[in-house]
């Protein structure tokens, strides 16, 4: 059976089977990984001896700690899933499109395209979702489709060469750090290679002589140098972006520019730079949605879940067609990962969201007999029913045997 | 007036819905949070009460809402996180991931109550991308 990143549609790289993905073209990012290893390699090497000997030793040992958080960074933003939505299954597609006005030709003879706009209103501003006809999903607001990759990217932000992948929402935070961590850093650089610079000079009463002694000082200042103006201009770029709550694509489109339409009010806008920006460098890591470690179980073997753990009902034919597999490669029911702490605080929440169902329930489900039976409040419970979590999930664990899949995409 | 220009060939004129499936779609109206519609879709009238279907969709989003709320903890695991370069996302599970693998308990234990004996199979919204809540209709 073959596994999710193997049937992948898209135009992006996956790698290290189904870990880690990225745009196809990596060559841009290979010089920018280039230039920051080979600096920092001859930084570290000749510039740092003196400064060591001659400063202090936490001079180089800074200078390693601030490489290895731009390279840690920059990795992140390289090869993680940017957001990617994955594609709709053929029967969404099928439903979504059967609901879209179709082709039309009006009237004058004119041809209509299909009509794949839907209105809806976000907090009191009206924003138009579209369908992706490549995806097959309706593109969720602040969702761009990457024509380099061809998919579509939640919270997309821009297309970097530089990075060699889509910025979206799942690695804006680490390419906004990579780029303010790598300004101090080409900052560190350039100052601490003109102190040695300087330091040199002093010791040979000769700027040039030091200059030639120390040609890789000269290499590291000036690749430093003209870093600096484009890392921390698109640094300060993105502090902006990230105080105001909007992405490049959407400052690029104006769709939040209230100074040429004031109703364009911004509806992900905190109000508040600072929350803003706790919120998107700080704020919940949505994990990647792609599943590349799991098995392609086709569309109809999900149905094989509900007949291995619940009751037995018909499986229409369509669904026995497709292989039926004896452990349901469901993600999140491996049950056995949790210590046990985790697991009955989210049984307590279980429970918790159980009983609210109970309550608002009528006291028998018409047409049922006996089968599921609901006591409100602390009461007993009956059969079929949620009762005391331990037990249900203690039951669903014998059930649920589901390979333990570790984190897929970083 | 009669159309003189003929439709596209591309475009298929005869796309049929699957007849036992029917789809929960997102709801957008709060932002960009992570919630399901709870309308009830026109191929389960009758199949399940209205109540018990908003109740369960109800129960499911507020899951989902908390997963994407910034509490003080999911702060305090970030700055963590990236005091560590990062590396702890390799070893740690984030509180959204948790807030998924409820979701996911809770559609099983669904599936086993109050769908299972109505003849339903609701999916795992994490397995179709959190784009849909897919329900089968097991017999017509």
């Amino acid at each position: 059976m073959p596994k999710r990143w193997e049937v992948y549609p898209g135009k992006s790289q996956v790698l290290c089977s189904g870990r880690c993905i990225s745009a196809k073209n990596l060559s841009v990012f290979y010089l920018t990984l280039a230039l920051i290893v080979i600096s920092s390699c001859l930084f570290l090497a000749f510039d740092c001896r003196l400064l060591a000997v001659t400063l202090s030793p936490s001079v180089p040992v800074l200078a390693a700690v601030q490489f290895i958080f731009v390279l840690c960074c920059l990795l992140r933003t390289t090869f993680s899933d940017p957001g990617i939505i994955p594609r709709g299954t053929p029967d969404e597609a099928a439903w979504i499109e059967s609901q879209l006005e179709g082709p039309q030709v009006d009237r004058d003879g004119n041809y209509r395209p299909p009509v794949r706009l839907k209105d809806v209103q976000i907090n009191g501003r009206v924003f138009k979702l579209k369908y992706c006809f490549t995806c097959k999903l309706w593109r969720p607001p602040r969702a761009s489709h990457c024509s380099t990759c061809d998919n579509c990217v939640d919270r997309f932000d821009h297309h970097c060469p530089w990075v060699g992948n889509c910025v979206g929402r799942r690695n804006y935070r680490y390419f906004y750090l990579f780029l303010i961590s790598l300004s101090v850093y080409c900052l560190y650089v350039m100052v601490f290679g003109i102190v040695n610079l300087v330091l040199l000079s002093n010791m040979r009463k000769d700027f040039l002589m030091a200059m030639k002694e120390s040609p890789t000082s000269v290499l590291t200042i000036l690749v430093a140098f003209f870093s600096i103006w484009s890392v921390v201009g698109l640094g300060g770029f993105h502090t902006m972006l990230i105080c105001r709550e909007t992405s490049t694509n959407e400052d690029i489109k104006g769709s939040f520019n209230q100074r040429r339409h004031p109703d364009l009010i911004n509806p992900f806008d905190q109000g508040n730079g600072l929350a803003n920006c706790c919120y998107v460098l700080f704020g919940p890591v949505t994990p990647s949605l792609l599943n590349f470690r799991e098995d392609e179980i086709g569309l109809g073997s999900s149905i094989s879940l509900v007949t291995n753990n619940g009751r037995n009902g018909t499986v229409s034919a369509a669904a026995a067609s497709t292989a039926v597999t004896a452990t349901p490669a469901v993600r999140y029911s491996n049950l056995t990962r949790n210590n046990n702490d985790a697991t009955s605080n989210s049984v307590g929440h279980v429970n918790n969201s159980v009983q609210v169902i109970s309550e608002s329930l009528p006291a028998q489900l018409p047409g049922d007999g006996n089968d599921v039976i609901v006591k409100n409040g602390n009461g007993a419970p009956a059969d079929g029913v949620i009762s005391g979590g331990t037990d249900a999930v203690g039951a669903q664990n014998s059930n649920t045997q589901s390979a333990s899949s570790v984190h897929c995409i970083v | 007036m009669s159309s003189s220009k003929p439709l596209p060939n591309s475009y298929s004129a005869t796309i049929l819905p699957p007849a036992n499936k029917a789809f929960v779609p997102r709801d957008y109206s709060h932002g960009t949070e992570l919630r399901f519609s709870t309308e009830l879709p026109a191929k389960l009238q009758g199949r399940i009460p209205e109540e018990v279907f908003t109740a369960v969709i109800g129960n499911i989003n507020q899951l989902l809402i908390a997963a994407e709320t910034g509490s003080a903890s999911v702060y305090l695991e970030s700055c963590f996180a990236c005091l560590t370069g990062y590396l702890a996302y390799l070893c740690m599970e984030t509180q959204y991931e948790k807030c998924l693998r409820s979701v996911s308990r809770l559609v099983e234990e669904y599936n086993r109550t109050v769908f299972g004996p109505r003849n339903l199979s609701m999916i795992d919204p994490s397995e179709r991308g959190l784009r849909v809540i897919e329900i089968v209709l097991l017999r017509p």
